[in-house]
């Protein structure tokens, strides 16, 4: 029978412990849930784009017209309506202007109806893709007008028929991102493939069936169907996931990513939940031993504290579901102009299950511990305010363990793979294990120094009083400190990678095969600021006397030591490298390698790498038959994100500048400009080939651009929701730190003194779990760039230094502030109350 | 926020860029077996045949010793030509960068040249004008330093429209009748477009396309070797 009004006084009792413990339940809610429902809604999103650049859901791809059997199968599937079709054609093809005997090289796409199957082209004219392209019309892009002087309604030649110009084309959403072009796109329709009579023997033609499937859990399975039926080895069937691609790397790191701030936040809420649980039920002690002093049982005792625990977690729950669904009501309000259109809030039933099965089930595990602490507790204990030493039974440990498989359910739910979910339990439980392993240690050894600070005495002594929680307090504020200074961490390492590196001045344009004599001219034409690179072609013969061969591929490498690289020779770092080994490029013994009849080379740390290269080996390097001996002189690296030219091997400039040699030219220029100067480029210097990056450029710019918003947004909205949990916590555990205020004011102390006590008390636990957390997340971190993200790793030692110092400004602050009341009243209230309100 | 750009497309571009001059849109392997030391040539040599060309000459994606260069010479010198054949192949090269090194390969001191380009020039749709110029060039600065040259024809990929493709393959025949160079009609005759002869990317000869394409090479050095005046 429980009595109510025995649960109501309690809570009325202790009611700003009370309010402290709801609002942390519902704010560890209300993050959980909205960064639950927002992943969600970003991971579609993602997914859709990355179906839209790819172009279908599977590919079917060939440099032949596809095999019976394999169109068979595609077929009846497509009867079924399973899947839904369209073949995609590409080649180069001379395209003429008959009126102004101008022809170019351009790369055409002939499309069948239904092309494209996801996302749009967009035209110029803002019409239908569908409906402009048809029967005798193409659509062009903007710059195949400027270099044949054509226009929108001209005919063009192209193979045996003459096209019209119907459109032009803005957007291209599956041009591939792996993609340059030695020519504009043009678009055909599937139905004049046979006129243009350019597909036949000696042609070289790209075949693709482009796919969609309608259930999308079917994409393997059908693709599995395909590959069965294709001719080995020319044809090949990829699904849009397994496309092998940078792009794919690239979401699913930033997938990842999200679901570690999931998952983070799971563990900072529960922190919090448990550490405002057990400041509300410490607060009880007193309670306790007099209510078993006058005979209540502990089965009553219990029963009655976990229902008021219920309670409040309940409404704590119920709060912060309402709160969230607040937030998803006028998410589009608050945040529109930070994020991209078509990311919403929507927080799925599912999320909002996983958040009540959190608030009530964590409420009630986290409390089963300290509450079943109360049958062992002896009135006595707490009358004679005694250290608690309860001993710990198997029922203490196996709900421990109860909660840890309860939560690693939630993380495997979360992450939806059993072996990542497991690896992150392990991680967090000797996260957790560690940290209170060391504040032991650290507490321990605390405790045996003698400092000649009467303040720092009395603070230190304060933290070690009889029933302290300093190392719980420490443990649970290292662990949730821990938590986002990694999730800043990382998220500064992923977007340095991904985003960041791409400064304004990077090269849009590169020019090839610019011959020696060509360079005046060239610069003439091009009349901007340019980077020029010497190339000079060889392959790598021997690496220390042992010959390169086909054995020395590594298996998963993209590049081989096989085959010809592209030398070149300058005398300094380029802007986006660094050097690795080696104080010069080319070192200091030149004599003694000029008598050797040896050269000095710079090598990148990739190709390295790739060779097991080292300092000081011996590259032979076969220059068109004539043989190079070079010394292994210094190691780059490149410490942006690897989009501007690299260059494997730098020689110095007397070594090769005789060799026979082309120039490569990158640039950044406008889109208008450079139609001028192909153009120029054309009539002039016909050989020098344009290679156009920007459009493909913007495209995927934009998306990366998005990625940024949306991972900066979640980043700081788990670490602001973080960082209020925190506060709550500390909030929480005051008042096992404010008794001895009192006493020193009872002895004479000025508000001064104690003031000063409680800062130092509080810049004692500020500063042990700061640096702990540092510690914890440098490393953690590091372990998911390096290992699971491979990318590289900066540990930014100004930004944790600055880290640092906000916690402890917010520890003490908060922890001064929650004491405030304290040094407001007189000592004498308190004594006679022997409990704060 | 800079509009620039993307790491994974530059990435794979670039890797693709540096891949390009091995010919456009293929990655292959290659194999590199120690060709004959330039410092110590074997004084037997009765003669000198450089194989100057693109990735058809450099062999993309087979072994320096499957190359028809490599093949060439095991030819002769099994058929008693104690002749060597030096492989000047360089993948992704135009006409224009043949040009740009004929004094290079001149330099060498070759007793004949086998010249193949201007693939590379009809891949990237370069006026057939500009290559039969420097082809042109070309021939006319290895005839004046005394080198017999054989010119390899070409043709382009169909793909391209009959236009171009009909001017292009003119350029070789043309340049052969007012220089008086040998002429190979069509270095490869029966192996371009044979799915079983060609690799995967179509354009590039296999093993066996390589050794059908020696076999065709051959009669053409034979009859230049003979022509020599010191032979």
């Amino acid at each position: 029978m429980l009595h109510l009004h025995f649960i109501c006084r309690q809570v009325a009792g202790s009611h700003k412990q009370a309010v402290i413990f709801v609002l942390c339940v519902a704010l560890s809610l209300l993050t959980l849930t909205s960064v639950g429902g927002f992943s969600s809604n970003v991971r579609s999103s993602m997914l859709q784009d990355a179906r839209k650049l790819n172009g279908a859901d599977i590919t079917v791809h060939s440099h032949y017209p596809f095999s019976e059997p394999l169109l068979h199968a595609i077929h009846r599937y497509e009867q079924q309506g399973a899947v839904q079709g369209a073949l995609v054609n590409r080649f180069y093809s001379m395209a003429r202007n008959p009126q102004r005997e101008q022809s170019m090289l351009c790369d055409l796409k002939v499309v069948e109806k239904g092309y494209p199957l996801y996302g749009k082209v967009e035209l110029l004219s803002g019409r239908e893709f569908s409906a402009v392209l048809r029967q005798g019309s193409i659509i062009v892009e903007q710059v195949l007008l400027g270099r044949l002087q054509a226009r929108i309604g001209d005919a063009l030649q192209i193979g045996s028929t003459l096209l019209t110009i119907a459109d032009v084309v803005v957007l291209e959403p599956d041009r591939p991102v792996s993609f340059f072009s030695f020519g504009p796109r043009i678009f055909i329709a599937a139905d004049d493939l046979e006129q243009l009579d350019l597909i036949k023997k000696g042609s070289r033609i790209q075949f693709d069936y482009l796919l969609k499937v309608q259930d999308p859990a079917l994409v393997d399975q059908l693709a599995d169907k395909f590959y069965a039926a294709a001719e080995m080895p020319n044809e090949h069937v990829r699904t849009y996931r397994n496309d092998n691609s940078r792009i794919k790397r690239f979401f699913d790191n930033f997938l990842f990513f999200l679901n570690l701030i999931g998952l983070f936040t799971l563990v900072l809420a529960g922190i919090g939940i448990q550490t405002s649980l057990y400041a509300v039920l410490r607060e009880s002690d007193y309670t306790i031993a007099i209510m078993k002093s006058v005979g209540a049982t502990s089965r009553v005792i219990i029963l009655h504290f976990m229902a008021m625990v219920m309670l409040l977690g309940t409404v704590g729950t119920l709060l912060g579901l309402i709160l969230s669904l607040a937030l998803q009501l006028y998410f589009p309000t608050l945040f529109a102009k930070i994020l991209p259109v078509n990311v919403n809030l929507t927080i799925p039933w599912m999320v909002v299950f996983q958040g009540l099965l959190l608030g009530i089930m964590v409420v009630s595990l986290f409390s089963f511990l300290p509450l079943q602490r109360i049958k062992n507790l002896k009135p006595a204990f707490i009358f004679r305010k005694e250290t608690d030493r309860a001993p710990q039974g198997l029922l203490h440990y196996s709900t421990i363990l109860i909660i840890v498989v309860f939560f690693l359910g939630l993380v495997i739910w979360q992450l939806k793979d059993v072996r990542t979910g497991i690896y992150f339990m392990l991680g967090l439980c000797s996260l957790i294990s560690l940290t209170a392993l060391i504040t032991q240690a650290l507490l321990k050894v605390m405790k045996k120094i003698t400092f000649r600070s009467l303040i720092f005495r009395q603070a230190l002594r304060g933290l070690f009083r009889p029933n302290n929680a300093t190392r719980a307090i420490i443990t649970t504020l290292s662990a949730s400190l821990a938590v986002l200074f990694s999730i800043y961490l990382i998220d500064h390492n992923l977007r340095a990678t991904f985003i960041e590196s791409y400064p304004p001045d990077l090269p849009n344009a590169y020019f090839l095969d610019i011959q020696p004599n060509q360079q005046k001219e060239f610069t003439d034409i091009l009349n901007m600021k340019a980077e020029y690179f010497p190339i000079i072609r060889a392959r790598l013969a021997s690496i220390n006397n042992q010959r390169v061969n086909r054995a020395k591929r590594r298996v998963g490498m993209r590049d081989t030591l096989t085959r010809e690289f592209n030398l070149t020779y300058r005398n300094s770092l380029l802007k986006d490298e660094q050097m690795l080994e080696g104080k010069t490029l080319f070192g200091s013994r030149l004599e003694e390698l000029h008598n050797a009849g040896e050269v000095p080379v710079s090598v990148l740390d990739t190709v390295a790498e790739m060779g097991n290269i080292n300092l000081g080996d011996l590259l032979v390097f076969k220059v068109q038959g004539l043989a190079i001996k070079a010394r292994v002189t210094s190691m780059r690296t490149r410490t942006e994100s690897k989009v501007r030219p690299f260059f494997y091997f730098v020689f110095q400039e007397k070594t090769l500048k005789d060799a026979p040699r082309t120039i490569f030219s990158a640039a950044r220029i406008d889109r208008s400009q450079l139609s001028k100067v192909q153009n120029k480029l054309v009539s002039r210097l016909p050989n020098i080939s344009v290679i156009d990056i920007a459009s493909t450029v913007e495209i995927l710019g934009a998306i990366m651009h998005r990625m940024s918003a949306i991972i900066e947004f979640f980043t700081v909205f788990s670490i602001a929701a973080g960082l209020l949990i925190n506060v709550s916590s500390i909030f929480a555990t005051r008042l096992t730190r404010i008794r001895e205020a009192v006493y020193f004011k009872v002895l004479g102390a000025r508000n001064s003194f104690v003031v000063k006590v409680l800062t130092y008390e509080n810049l004692i636990v500020g500063l042990f779990s700061a640096a702990l957390a540092t510690v914890i997340s440098q490393v953690g971190s590091w372990i998911i760039c390096r290992q699971v993200f491979n990318i590289p790793y900066q540990a930014l030692p100004a930004s944790t230094a600055i880290m640092v110092a906000a916690t402890l400004v917010l520890v003490i602050v908060v922890g001064l502030g929650a004491s405030i009341s304290i040094l407001q009243q007189k000592p004498i209230g308190y004594l006679r109350d022997e409990r704060t309100n | 926020m800079q509009t620039s750009a993307i790491k994974k497309m530059l990435h794979s571009l670039a890797i693709i860029f540096w891949l390009l001059p091995a010919l456009l849109l293929t990655a292959c392997e290659q194999q590199q077996a120690p060709s004959k030391p330039a410092q110590h040539p074997p004084p037997q040599y009765k003669g000198t045949i450089i194989a100057v060309g693109d990735s058809l000459t450099a062999g993309l994606g087979v072994m320096e010793n499957e190359a028809w260069p490599a093949l060439l010479e095991k030819k002769l010198q099994n058929n008693g030509y104690l002749w060597q054949v030096i492989n000047a192949g360089i993948s992704g090269e135009t006409s224009s960068g043949l040009v740009s090194r004929i004094q290079w390969i001149l330099s060498r001191q070759p007793d004949v040249v086998i010249l193949e380009t201007g693939a590379n020039d009809g891949l990237r749709g370069i006026p057939p004008a500009v290559i039969r110029q420097n082809i042109s060039n070309a021939v006319q600065i290895l005839e004046n330093g005394n080198v017999t040259v054989i010119l390899a024809g070409m043709q382009i990929v169909q793909n391209l429209g009959a236009d171009y493709t009909d001017e292009f393959a003119d350029i070789y025949p043309a340049i052969a009748g007012k220089q008086g160079c040998l002429l190979i009609p069509f270095l490869l005759d029966q192996v371009a477009g044979e799915p079983g002869l060609n690799q995967a990317d179509t354009i590039h000869p296999n093993r066996k396309g390589h050794k059908i394409v020696s076999e065709t090479v051959y009669p053409y050095v034979l009859q230049a070797i003979k022509a020599r005046p010191e032979f």
